[in-house]
């Protein structure tokens, strides 16, 4: 009997020892695991989890890519309406010259004539100017100037008392008078000499001296007073 | 004889868990679930022996099986999206705490007896009856 009772003792402690053994091991496992897992989460996470995780990543990344392709499109459209304002600008700029050309505001050059009127046995007057000036224009001159004063669209040019020719409202001409015309220098000097009826065969022969000369580049200052309008504004279209 | 097989047995578990690899998470949830269920079978064994009806079968028995029906359950609460494991840590826990009050009680019980026994002598004693008592 405690033969029997002997060998229960130690086969009972034998089976507690073993399972002391797995206990433990097994806790301890737990354990290291538990601990490892918040090192390195990703390696030991379950299958669902990271696909759960992944497919949140990629919405993000989906998202953000959307948003990225827009912020381009946005990006582009501003280059885009850029490019216009700055065709624009140019187109503007070019007008500008243009019209500034146009009026008489820039200095000029170009191939043209040069007609040099003087007093000889009659004076000349003012509307042998104007008749100058018409003549020229009429052979196409794209730019006039009287003793260096710019012929433009607002230029008078009347005499004074009968005695002074006054351009450009504070100019005074005298002799001898020297017309500036860039223009086709054929027509112009064409124009001027026809025979008999010409401009210049008809103030010779009424005792003037005119001189003509065609010059391969003729300088034309600007004009240099004021261009405004106090009374006129711009008629609104209906 | 017993305390030393399980000291023995502690330490060499021990040692196993320390060198033993690590388990991928996956599996880590049963194991979790089987140690929770290896512990509460333990706590019933020593419940059981100081109740004085310890069976080394039923206590071997309840040891694996309780741990292998836990993983069990747990892998089929996986497969049906329930969190069966929830249940069955809440049942093994429960116990535990069953068990481990009953321990308590029954400790209590031995050293408040045991003072009582004392007074009960100091009132009645000589010494020659102190010294056959405690023989």
């Amino acid at each position: 009997m405690t033969k029997k009772e002997k060998m229960n003792k130690i086969v009972i402690s034998i089976i507690i020892g073993l399972i002391c053994i797995v206990l433990v091991a097994t806790i301890l496992m737990q354990f290291k695991t538990v601990e490892e897992t918040d090192i390195t989460a990703i390696e030991t996470m379950r299958e669902a989890e990271l696909r759960t995780a992944l497919s949140e990543w990629k919405t993000k990344y989906e998202e953000t890519n959307k948003q990225l392709e827009d912020t381009n499109t946005k990006i582009t459209e501003y280059e885009e309406t850029a490019d216009d304002r700055q065709e624009t600008a140019n187109l503007i700029d070019q007008e500008l010259e243009q019209t500034n050309m146009i009026l008489g505001k820039t200095d000029v050059k170009g191939p043209g004539i040069i007609v040099i009127l003087e007093d000889g046995d009659s004076e000349v007057v003012a509307s042998d100017l104007v008749e100058l000036v018409n003549e020229l224009r009429y052979a196409g001159a794209e730019a006039i100037s009287i003793n260096d004063s710019r012929v433009v669209n607002m230029t008078e040019i009347v005499e004074i008392d009968n005695s002074y020719i006054i351009i450009n409202g504070s100019k005074r001409l005298t002799s001898p008078y020297e017309v500036k015309a860039i223009g086709n220098q054929s027509y112009l000097t064409s124009i001027l000499s026809l025979k008999d009826s010409g401009y210049i065969d008809k103030y010779r022969n009424s005792g003037r001296i005119v001189n003509i000369e065609e010059k391969r580049e003729v300088k034309i200052p600007k004009y240099d007073g004021e261009m405004k309008f106090e009374y006129a504004t711009e008629k609104e279209e209906e | 004889m017993v305390f030393i097989a399980i000291i023995i047995g502690c330490i060499i578990g021990a040692i196993i868990g320390i060198y033993a690899p690590i388990i991928p998470y996956t599996y880590s949830g049963y194991l979790a679930i089987a140690i929770i269920a290896a512990l509460d079978s333990v706590f019933g064994g020593i419940n059981s022996v100081l109740k004085k009806n310890f069976d080394i079968k039923i206590f071997v028995t309840g040891f694996f099986g309780n741990a292998i029906l836990s993983i069990l359950l747990t892998i089929l609460g996986q497969k049906l999206n329930v969190d069966i494991y929830l249940a069955a840590i809440v049942v093994f826990v429960g116990r535990m705490f069953n068990n481990l009050a009953s321990i308590r009680r029954y400790y209590i019980d031995r050293f408040s007896n045991k003072n009582e026994k004392v007074e009960a002598e100091e009132t009645v004693t000589t010494d020659t009856v102190d010294t056959s008592k405690k023989q």
